[in-house]
């Protein structure tokens, strides 16, 4: 089966463009701008479900078919009939406050069953979302993701802006995932400037990347575990991302490596990189004994929250998410990769353990690769170029998995800019997860994914 | 488990790290020391994220590394708004979060603060004001502090903190 990536509209002279974009074919449907209705394709590929009815907030687009067709991004006091990625709808418009109207959520009935409702702001420092479960006693039987409470309109805020000035708001779009979008943005500007970028500023983004993904790798193995009531892998897991967080900062200048990828990097060169690869190689080596040896552990994190691989190739899971399940998705499974050392991990099992293994394992894979891009990296940055005309689209391996970016630019500015996070078909999997395991397993489901709530609302 | 206090053991204690600066210790001295005459020995903060890119939760997060232990100048961070003193605000304020935000201020008995965090609740990132956007949050609520920066370290953090507990003392 085909891999749903993306489904966006695009408002051109003529018509409105449903573009939906697979793994194997991108396809167009043009339909009337005073009236656009296409067929929803969520039946198939029910990662396609928020796609259209993101689609229709932002276009007022009617899907024909949808057996869900509760708004998504417009909330309880969201003004109705505003559609505001219409071109005739000024970004700068003040939207008052509408009356209230309920949200039906997802939920199931019967005798003893009942509803949990959590969020939109949770116990811990974390970023607001609502989950809501229904349960009959501690037994989950379905739970509703509803997100979209961090919307900032950023693919609107973007609309009009020179690649150079959306360059600052495209870093800022989710921080644990900077990185992975400056490149994804450098990307789409190489595409419509230079055509091709010399391997040493490859090498030296890429790098980069990965040590963005050996933090986030870090903070999630310290937090899964400590989900789970084992706190002192979190001293681990904290103490170990913070020290790669300084190494970032020692290489970038900023602690999150933003706006770093369109700069040059003063004393790069002179970071010892090597030595502090090697330290890491061996905390890693140490923890990895370590954490494998705790049977109360593992008692928690073998088979919770199972994602079959059948259902994470039908809901076109990607990234730890996917490997996990036995997925081979990484856009990093490449030739330029490979030669540097990329090796893919999976795992079968699709539960806790599986995730956890497999960043553990990419750790090894992301020192590995960092000390061979160190052999070509230099200090230099691509400068941000005037651009052509033109529809450009990226793909980047972003540390929570496959991130598409595409944009449209018209005299040199943008006219259209979309962005799927992984975290927006992740999400759409979470619930799959869910029936057969104890509500008190839910946040160590929920953190073993590591889904980004700002990429995801944008 | 000997494994465990093995490494422990060849770790030592981080906190005390040589690599940190004599002003770092100076800020966390002051703080333990305003925040025992100040918030009897306790200063409770709700974090709130209003709309932002999850850098200033990670830095907060950052605060309870073995580098930093935020804990231990009695500075928590609690669960729910009525165990709270402090409302520490992130991101922009979105048109979905606003009226939980304002919600959750509710929540929080007097006396209360206001602590605004990074560069986003000031309007000061470089996202604009548009339909999704109802920051600044000085607009609807009485900011008593602000910690700018994007995002703010954690020793700006730590710093900001200290700022803000040395100014309420002197207005009250």
């Amino acid at each position: 089966m085909k891999r749903l990536i993306a489904r966006y509209a695009v408002e051109r002279s003529d018509a409105l463009d449903v573009v939906t974009v697979f793994d194997t074919e991108t396809l167009h449907e043009r339909c009337d701008p005073a009236d656009p209705v296409v067929h929803s394709i969520a039946p198939k590929h029910p990662a396609a479900i928020w796609f259209e009815r993101k689609m229709a907030d932002d276009f007022g687009l009617r899907i024909e078919g949808a057996f869900d067709r509760r708004p998504l991004l417009h909330h309880e006091r969201w003004p109705q009939g505003i559609h505001p990625m219409r071109k005739a709808f000024d970004a700068k418009t003040e939207l008052d406050y509408a009356d209230f109207r309920p949200y039906r959520y997802e939920a199931i009935g019967g005798d003893g069953v009942f509803e949990v409702a959590v969020g939109p702001i949770h116990a811990g420092i974390i970023e607001p979302g609502h989950f809501h479960f229904s349960q009959a006693g501690e037994d989950m039987l379905h739970q509703e993701v509803r997100h979209f409470y961090k919307y900032r309109g950023i693919e609107k805020m973007l609309e009009g802006r020179s690649p150079e000035e959306a360059a600052p708001v495209i870093a800022r779009i989710s921080g644990n995932e900077s990185i992975a979008a400056q490149i994804a943005w450098r990307d789409i500007l190489t595409q419509a400037s230079v055509g091709e970028l010399p391997d040493f500023v490859r090498a030296r983004d890429a790098l980069l990347l990965e040590l963005e993904r050996v933090i986030h790798h870090l903070t999630d193995l310290g937090f899964i575990a400590n989900d789970a009531g084992f706190a002192a892998a979190l001293a681990w897991g904290s103490k170990s991302a913070e020290e790669a967080r300084r190494l970032m900062v020692r290489l970038t200048g900023h602690r999150f490596g933003f706006d770093a990828i369109f700069k040059d990097l003063e004393g790069f060169e002179t970071v010892p990189v090597r030595e502090w690869i090697a330290g890491m190689e061996e905390e890693i080596a140490w923890f990895g004994d370590w954490i494998t040896d705790i049977p109360s552990l593992w008692d928690r994190f073998d088979t919770t929250g199972i994602l079959r691989p059948e259902k994470a190739r039908k809901y076109a899971a990607v990234g730890v998410v996917a490997r996990a399940s036995g997925v081979p998705l990484d856009v990093r499974d490449t030739p330029w990769y490979r030669e540097r050392g990329y090796e893919m991990v999976t795992e079968e099992a699709g539960d806790v353990a599986a995730r956890f293994r497999v960043r553990l394992r990419e750790l090894a894979v992301s020192l590995r690769l960092m000390r061979t891009l160190l052999e070509e990296a230099q200090s230099a940055g691509m400068p941000i170029p005037t651009v052509r005309d033109g529809e450009y689209t990226a793909f980047v391996e972003s540390s929570l998995g496959e991130l598409f970016m595409t944009a449209i630019f018209e005299e040199g500015r943008i006219v259209r800019f979309f962005m799927r996070d992984p975290s927006f078909v992740n999400w759409q999997a979470l619930h799959l997860m869910m029936p057969g395991n104890i509500i008190a397993d839910f946040p160590l489901i929920n953190k073993s994914c590591d889904l980004s709530y700002a990429g995801n609302d944008l | 488990m000997l494994r465990f206090w093995e490494k422990r053991a060849k770790t030592g204690i981080l906190t005390e790290h040589p690599e940190f600066d004599e002003e770092m210790a100076k800020i966390r001295r002051e703080l333990k020391e305003a925040i025992k005459k100040r918030f009897a020995g306790s200063l409770a903060i709700r974090m709130v994220d209003g709309g932002s890119c999850n850098a200033c939760e990670a830095e907060c997060n950052a605060l309870s590394n073995p580098y930093y232990d935020l804990e231990r100048l009695g500075i928590r961070f609690v669960a729910s708004p009525r165990h709270a003193d402090v409302m520490l605000l992130s991101g922009v304020q979105t048109f979905n979060m606003l009226l939980h935000v304002l919600d959750c201020w509710e929540q929080i008995p007097a006396p209360k603060w206001c602590i605004t965090l990074g560069d986003c609740p000031a309007m000061a990132a470089p996202f604009e004001k548009t339909f999704a956007v109802k920051g600044p949050a000085a607009d609807y609520l009485p900011v008593a502090h602000h910690i700018p920066g994007c995002p703010p370290s954690p020793k700006i953090i730590l710093q900001g903190l200290l700022n803000f507990v040395k100014k309420i003392h002197i207005n009250d």
